[in-house]
């Protein structure tokens, strides 16, 4: 009977782990995709590239600017002529270079575009910001359905592995109902019947609670590992410390489960005596 | 040591177990509680250790008033009162030996003491080749005292009997009675519930005889039935 609680509390924290693990990496990587937004500054004239470096270092002050590049109009009109050329003929409409000098400005955070284009506007020399609203909104709503539907999925999943717990070790529990009579009718109190239960609910909770951290430590690993093979560029969760949070729960959350059953179970089947 | 004023216990189900019963049984009696099966003398028992509560009526046990017990208070009641159960109630899986120290482990006595009162009660019964039996290895009879030896190792003023020869052969069965005949002799008040009617009509003593939840007689030195 101790064994079927144990393998429960097992595949349930389990099941918890990998659905905390999922989620908090489906954050990492929408998080990752907002983390590359980019807005593009362009400049009014003509800039000698020592006030073009004022103003980059002017940019890079500003808060929550991760990278600023300075690309200068020759630059930039290289580079369109390269991407084109074999599209168009350019030289045959244009002859004189359209385009500004530019800064691509990448931010460190997607929420603070707007604010970080405004700063970036009211530098004298700077004509136009450009950023990608509309895309920002959807990533940013990806991220918001990410954050909620994963923490509804992760306290749903909480309730349900202490429901599943609770109502395995009460098996145990009610198994013994006779034992708990007689002990009771030959004088033993509430909480002398009550602490062997706690006991080895918090064992059987201890040893669930190992076993499934160590299969979720162990898998986890080998999935990150070869997945950074293949895609190493994809912002997985090893962040050791919180890593080792997520194990921490498995183990605490094991003993609780454990504690917490054999509590509720044993304190029914008294209560029942009671009666 | 017991009284019973004027106790009636109806059950939720609306069967009258006891119908208005006032019982006075004095200190160091021997009393056997006699009746048809459904009479009620379970239920009286049950008052006796507080596993059943009266609808009305008052029920005091060594002076203290079971019915108005808190339940915190219960385990106290019981190891003031021992209990002999016609099936025994064993832990089975526990030694004979364990069975017996429960119940002075659940007073969180010193294992010394625990060891030497274990031994005594389990050498009044005439379990002492049986100490690391399990139930399952005893004969009715075994378990019987071995029950008994539980029930008397706290050296409780009363010990209630339920039918404790019930599961047992005529033989085995009188020297059950004796043993308990023995109990009594130091200092305890026994009540003893039964159907055995030779037993009753041998030990002549005082005889309570229930009948649809009714106390029909009290007689002193009776017999199972009325002359």
């Amino acid at each position: 009977m101790s064994f079927v609680a144990i393998a429960t509390i097992v595949v349930s924290l389990t099941i918890f782990g990998f659905f905390l693990l999922l989620v908090l990496n489906m954050g990492n990587i929408v998080g990752g995709i907002s983390s590359r937004m980019d807005l593009v500054a362009y400049i009014y004239k003509d800039l000698s590239l020592d006030d073009a470096g004022a103003v980059q270092v002017k940019i890079a002050n500003i808060q929550g600017v991760e990278k600023v590049d300075f690309i200068s109009k020759a630059e930039a009109w290289k580079n369109f002529k390269d991407e084109f050329s074999n599209k168009l003929s350019l030289n045959e409409v244009v002859y004189d270079n359209p385009l500004p000098h530019t800064f691509s400005v990448r931010v460190r955070n997607a929420d603070l575009l707007p604010i970080i284009a405004k700063e970036i506007s009211a530098i004298d020399v700077v004509d136009e910001v450009r950023y990608n609203g509309k895309l920002i909104q959807q990533v940013k709503s990806l991220i918001s359905a990410v954050r909620v539907g994963g923490t509804a999925l992760v306290i749903m999943l909480s309730f349900a592995t202490l429901l599943i717990v609770v109502n395995t070790i009460r098996l145990t529990v009610i198994a013994r109902e006779t034992d708990i009579y007689i002990m009771k009718l030959v004088g033993a109190t509430d909480n002398f019947v009550k602490w062997p239960f706690i006991i080895e609910g918090i064992i059987i909770g201890l040893i669930g609670g190992v076993s499934s951290l160590l299969i979720l430590k162990l898998s986890y690993e080998a999935v990150v590992s070869r997945i950074l093979q293949a895609l190493p560029f994809l912002p997985l969760v090893t962040d050791y410390a919180l890593l080792m949070a997520i194990y921490a729960i498995m183990f605490f959350g094991g003993i609780a489960l454990g504690m917490i059953g054999g509590y509720i179970s044993v304190s029914r089947v008294l209560k029942n005596e009671m009666q | 040591m017991i009284e019973l004023i004027n106790v009636t216990k109806t059950f939720t189900n609306g069967i009258h177990a006891l119908n208005s019963i006032s019982l006075h049984i004095g200190k160091e009696e021997f009393v056997f509680l006699v009746g048809s099966s459904g009479a009620g003398k379970t239920t009286l028992m049950k008052l006796l250790y507080r596993d059943e509560l009266p609808t009305s009526g008052k029920v005091i046990v060594d002076r203290i008033n079971v019915t108005e017990l808190d339940a915190s208070q219960i385990p106290y009641l019981r190891r003031n009162i021992g209990i002999v159960f016609q099936d025994f109630k064993l832990l089975p899986k526990r030694t004979v030996y364990e069975n017996v120290a429960f119940a002075l482990r659940v007073t969180g006595a010193l294992r010394s003491t625990i060891r030497r009162k274990t031994m005594q009660a389990l050498e009044l019964v005439g379990l002492l080749r049986r100490v690391n039996s399990f139930p399952d290895e005893l004969s009715g009879g075994e378990k019987q005292r071995a029950c008994i030896a539980r029930a008397i190792v706290n050296n409780p003023p009363i010990l209630l009997a339920d039918e404790p020869t019930g599961n047992l052969d005529p033989a085995t069965s009188w020297d059950i009675l004796q043993l308990l005949d023995k109990i009594n002799k130091r200092n305890t008040t026994v009540v003893v519930s039964t159907h055995n009617k030779n037993i009753v009509d041998e030990m002549k003593k005082r005889v309570v005889e229930l009948e649809g939840g009714r106390l029909v007689r009290d007689q002193q030195l009776g017999m199972y039935n009325v002359k």
